[in-house]
């Protein structure tokens, strides 16, 4: 399992290091799960919600497990105005992660 | 009554400023922080939008945000001089639609119509006018 940790704000400027983190995990291949363990993220905009959908889309092609976990309530809110609550598996916290993926 | 105004050039490089005035207003009006974070997100998804859509060619629009407290509602007026737009027109995305439907795009108004009480555009003397009002805490909640 490959942990990826977006941490502060995912606003337009920030949103371009993160994808091209997340893009780096997607080419590095394998079989690997991707958990996106965003406890220390508290903002996101459009820009950050658009990395989600390529990390999500990127699973979806490489039949990669993609999780996330222990999302702050502002984006959470976020995520269910989006209408992403329902795309992602999203667990409470990291180890409830680990468990599900078997990995504990 | 609390009213404040930041003038900057529609550049993405802009945006920081903006969040920094936003900020600053937020201390300045004493409002407690956990709801600041729709504000920076509508002001940030307005901004971009005229970056985007208001500087066609080598022309930088000229972006006004002016923030007023009125008792527990905060008004965001975004205005800029780029050619018309009006970004309330943006269609929303079906947010039922699943993964392999889903395109990036659409989303950020769809997020500043939802969060926001009110929304308006008007296209004022040559320069479009985006308003948008959401009642705020104004006292902290008790511990």
């Amino acid at each position: 399992m490959t942990v990826v940790v977006p941490v502060g704000r995912l606003d337009f400027a920030a949103s371009t290091a993160f994808q091209a983190e997340v893009e780096r995990v997607l080419a590095a291949g394998g079989p690997g799960a991707l958990l996106l363990d965003c406890a220390g993220l508290d903002y996101v905009s459009s820009a950050g919600l658009r990395v989600f959908l390529i990390a999500a889309k990127g699973c979806q092609r490489g039949g990669r497990v993609l999780a996330l976990c222990a999302l702050q309530p502002a984006v959470r809110e976020v995520f269910d105005l989006s209408g992403f609550s329902r795309l992602f598996a999203i667990h409470p916290d990291r180890a409830a992660a680990l468990a599900a993926s078997g990995m504990a | 009554m609390i009213e404040r105004r930041s003038s900057v050039s529609g550049e993405a490089a802009q945006l920081p400023t903006l969040s920094g005035f936003l900020r600053a207003f937020w201390s300045e009006a004493g409002l407690p922080a956990e709801g600041a974070w729709p504000f920076e997100l509508a002001l940030e998804e307005a901004f971009m939008n005229v970056v985007l859509h208001g500087s066609p060619g080598d022309r930088v629009a000229a972006v006004d945000v002016v923030l007023a407290l009125d008792g527990d509602a905060l008004t965001l007026t975004l205005s800029d001089d780029g050619p018309p737009f009006d970004p309330l027109g943006i269609p929303s995305p079906d947010t039922d639609a699943p993964l392999e439907a889903r395109r990036p795009g659409g989303l950020g108004v769809h997020l500043v119509r939802r969060l926001m009480d009110q929304v308006g555009y008007a296209r004022i003397a040559e320069r479009n006018e985006l308003r948008l009002r959401r009642r705020v805490t104004t006292a902290p909640p008790p511990a």
